[in-house]
């Protein structure tokens, strides 16, 4: 039986890549979460006929992305992917991440910069590999799952854990901490290698000044996981 | 009665009489009431019989009265703030959970 696909898009404030972003996606449904953007973002997408969501204001990416899980779950599919407005993923790798979960390997998949070298053009700055690297290691210690890309924004997810994540997702900081809470919670997670592309417009929510107040942010979230009695 | 006294028990009443019509005028429910109506009258109590108290303070070993009634009302102050925290954060997640659900209805109705 074919799987049912969405592609959830959260879009705060992408006029300028967000028709590009669109026009590279092929043979997938798709939602854009508009997260309360102040440019011309919403006329671009209702212009367009692209398929949205509005939201009343803006949540910030953990709620945006939570949104387009409470509509995939409302409208029964079977497979969920995060997939970046601003042209930074690769459409051509949608169909290598949900391969595993189409033949029912694992319950998500995490779209991975680092796991095979030579895979990646992309090119990180040294702070942030290190902050990916500490939050990795601390993943790891809590958990015993080597997760090499833990910030990645590129994953997909099964039925169930669509399920859970409509339900709970965080707020902040939402990559690494629900990578680990799903381990936790015993979901299979997997990482594959795929291809990502220097983001065309727009920036990242992580800049460089702001990394280190980031990864602290991360490793009290996930100590807080690590405490919290959590289940499906 | 010192004077100190007859200011703190005209503060306390104004205090409560400014809590009462909130109540009444329906800014505040009578569910969140309870603590704020209980403090003035405590204060009014404690303005008018300050002996139990005085000794209960240098039981505890406070040398003033006034050194204790300000620790006091410190901690409480603390801690009204940090359950007006609480109730914030839980406040925001239903927002956020409101916000979420009137989009995918209104994308729903669109369509």
């Amino acid at each position: 039986m074919k799987k049912k696909v969405l592609l959830i898009i959260p879009a705060h404030n992408e006029e300028a890549s967000i028709e590009k972003t669109i026009s590279s996606i092929k043979n997938y449904d798709y939602v854009i979460i508009n997260d309360g953007s102040t440019d011309k973002t919403e006329q671009i997408l209702k212009d367009n006929n692209f398929s949205h969501v509005n939201l009343s204001f803006n949540l910030g990416i953990g709620g945006a992305v939570q949104t387009g899980y409470k509509y995939a779950l409302e409208n029964n599919y079977d497979i969920a992917v995060q997939f970046d407005a601003d042209g930074q993923h690769d459409a051509d790798s949608i169909e290598t991440l949900i391969q595993p979960i189409v033949n029912g390997e694992t319950n998500f998949t995490i779209g991975s910069r680092f796991i095979k070298k030579n895979s990646t053009n992309f090119k990180s700055s040294f702070l942030r590999r290190i902050g990916i690297r500490l939050i990795s290691n601390v993943i790891f210690i809590f958990s015993r799952t080597r997760i090499y890309d833990t910030t990645s924004g590129f994953r997909a997810a099964d039925r169930d854990v669509i399920t859970y994540f409509a339900e709970h997702y965080p707020k902040e900081y939402p990559e690494p901490v629900s990578d680990y809470e799903l381990i936790k919670l015993g979901f299979k997670v997997t990482e594959i290698p795929v291809k990502m592309h220097e983001r065309e417009a727009g920036k990242s929510s992580i800049h460089t000044w702001k990394s280190a107040y980031y990864v602290i942010n991360v490793l009290l979230s996930l100590f807080v996981i690590k405490l919290r009695r959590i289940k499906k | 009665m010192t004077t100190l006294q007859i200011e703190m028990a005209t503060a306390a009443a104004i205090l409560l009489i400014i809590i009462i019509a909130s109540i009444v005028r329906s800014r505040l429910s009578i569910r969140n009431s309870i603590a704020w109506l209980l403090l003035p009258i405590a204060f009014i109590v404690i303005a008018i019989f300050p002996g139990p108290l005085q000794s209960f303070a240098n039981w505890l070993g406070f040398e003033q009265l006034s050194n204790f009634i300000f620790l006091v009302i410190i901690a409480l102050l603390i801690l009204i703030c940090f359950f007006l925290t609480v109730s914030n954060s839980k406040q925001q997640d239903q927002i956020t959970k409101l916000n979420q659900e009137i989009s995918i209805l209104k994308h729903r109705k669109d369509k």
